[in-house]
């Protein structure tokens, strides 16, 4: 099998494998790559991030993303769930603006308007990180479930299936690869948008970015942003090798 | 006749807030019979359908099944019972072929042995192939197979009443035609209840043995279909049931059989019809072959009669 041939069988499942070794190698290189970032930044007197271990930051950084994303999960598709239901109806012209109009907002004004409400550190940046998130897995559970064809539900109604039937075994999988893209995009979003979260205090892979700003040092802002792109990339892949492919 | 009629309609009315669809209609329909709803879109007829599975529930009046009030069946039960067919088949997209048919023995929990040897026996039914379709996926159908499997699926669980509305709706002429022929063969065999609904006249001449013409949510008239070609209630349903086109249609109705004379030896073979062809087809060869007696040749390409253009004039039809 020529190396194309391998890739395009393997190739899915292995992409997340390879930027986790990525992202690995990336970790135990970064502290021992004085040389090549003195050459990056001559003028800095430190070329390292000295105030955290970077494995200490990424660790964080995925704790923040870990928790706010699985409670816009939750709240994302159960929301979507909600008013999509015969008893919920009421609601979904509302969830539908709210997810258009989310997507408009950015992120740093999400940031801005927690903090004079939750304070510095952790708590707002997960706030900022769940409702920013929320948008586009409401927007995308609502375009999956409300993309059935009203035929095929229809049928399911008429052949006997129960509510729950209809909920487990006709929608949900029919929806679910629009509901994951939705997933994926605020994930990634997420990481990126995590970062942000180092100007308001919080413990991420923003804070040697925060501080090669504020100090001019170039050589903090590549090691910070490496570690956030490989991150990002790490788990997008993952996500392509975890949808299920359509027919 | 004392026999429990299947379906039972008493004054059923159907009202969408201060709209009636539907004006306290009245219809038995004994088992076993094909009956048609037929009429113009928004008369009613897919509303009345629909609500002998409650999937539309009736506002007034009483539906009863084998004599029970369906208020006092379940819903899902009484729909598990009934087979359902519709114009665009909502065949389940992600599932394949034979997982789409097997899906209310699935619900109503039928051992796996048997289902797979239902789904078999159906597809086999129905012309396709179990080899070649079973595993399919409803995109790789074309309309007529997709709505096959739609009518398959239907009748899976062996149900004694079939609900269709407009099954055949959105297919090209030819494939609709065949799908009719063989839905009248195949109700031929299995004599289920079926309540149709098309706004197709000559779909519905074709296949009802009790045709229901429908105007505004009331039933103008119903009857055998040769009833009501012969005695069309009023304007409505003579002009529905083609006007003065309405001679050709009865002809339809009538096989060459009925008129058939014993073997004329004179007549050549040719041009010649097969006695379960129709009348109206016959007419069509002799006007053809500017003909007044044609052979009747059967299948084997044996004469077997002669058919006569003055015996159809002369009141045969």
């Amino acid at each position: 099998m020529s190396a194309v041939a391998i890739w395009h069988r393997y190739g899915r499942g292995l992409a997340p494998l390879l930027w986790g070794a990525g992202l690995v190698g990336l970790l135990a290189w970064l502290p021992r790559a004085e040389g090549f970032f003195r050459w990056l930044a001559p003028g800095a007197r430190v070329v390292i991030y000295p105030r955290d271990d970077f494995t200490a930051l990424l660790l964080n950084h995925l704790a923040l993303v870990g928790v706010a994303s699985g409670l816009a999960i939750l709240l994302g598709v159960g929301a979507a769930l909600v008013v999509t239901r015969p008893w919920g109806r009421d609601f979904l012209p509302l969830a539908s603006q709210l997810a258009a109009m989310g997507q408009t907002f950015p992120p740093v004004a999400v940031l801005a308007l927690a903090v004079p409400s939750l304070g510095f550190g952790a708590l707002p940046t997960v706030v900022a990180l769940v409702l920013y998130g929320l948008l586009p897995i409401l927007r995308n559970g609502l375009a999956g479930i409300e993309g059935i064809d009203p035929a095929v539900r229809e049928a399911a109604r008429g052949m006997g299936m129960s509510p729950g039937q209809v909920l487990w075994r006709l929608e949900l999988p029919l929806a679910a690869p629009v509901m994951l893209a939705g997933i994926r995009t605020s994930v990634t979003v997420g990481i990126a948008t995590a970062a942000i979260g180092s100007t308001i205090g919080a413990k991420t892979l923003g804070d040697p970015i925060i501080a090669g700003i504020v100090n001019g040092n170039s050589a903090y802002i590549l090691q910070g942003a490496l570690l956030i792109g490989v991150l990002a990339l790490t788990l997008d892949s993952l996500f392509e090798a975890l949808t299920p492919r359509r027919r | 006749m004392t026999e429990t009629p299947r379906i039972a309609l008493k004054g059923v009315t159907k009202r969408f807030g201060a709209e009636t669809a539907v004006d306290a209609i009245s219809l038995n329909i004994a088992a076993g019979e094909f009956c048609v709803l037929v009429g113009t879109s928004g008369c009613g007829k897919s509303t009345t359908l629909r609500m002998i599975n409650r999937l539309i529930e009736h506002s007034d009046g009483e539906i009863h099944i084998d004599g029970q009030p369906i208020r006092e069946i379940d819903p899902q039960r009484l729909r598990r019972r009934i087979g359902y067919a519709i114009q665009s088949t909502g065949l389940f997209p992600h599932w394949t072929v034979a997982r789409n048919i097997a899906l209310v023995p699935g619900l109503l929990k039928w051992p796996r042995a048997r289902t797979l040897e239902r789904v078999e026996e159906l597809m086999t039914l129905l012309g396709l192939a179990p080899s070649e379709f079973a595993d399919k996926y409803p995109a790789q159908l074309s309309g007529g197979q997709a709505q096959r499997v739609g009518v398959a699926r239907a009748l899976a669980a062996d149900p004694e009443i079939l609900l269709m509305d407009e099954p055949f709706g959105a297919l090209d002429p030819i494939t609709r035609e065949s799908l009719q022929e063989e839905l009248r063969r195949l109700q031929g065999r299995i004599r289920k209840t079926i309540v149709f609904v098309t706004h197709d006249m000559d779909e519905a001449l074709k296949l009802a043995d009790r045709l229901v013409v429908m105007r505004a949510g009331r039933i103008v008239q119903q009857g055998s279909p040769a009833e009501l070609l012969a005695a069309p209630a009023d304007e409505f349903v003579a002009s529905l049931l083609g006007g003065r086109d309405r001679g050709l249609k009865r002809a339809a109705l009538t096989p060459v059989a009925r008129l058939m004379r014993p073997v004329d030896a004179r007549l050549p073979m040719e041009p010649a019809v097969a006695p379960d062809e129709d009348l109206r087809l016959a007419l069509s060869v002799m006007l053809w072959h500017r003909v007044e007696t044609l052979a009747v040749v059967d299948g084997e390409g044996r004469a077997c009669g002669s058919l006569h253009l003055s015996d159809l004039m002369g009141g045969g039809i």
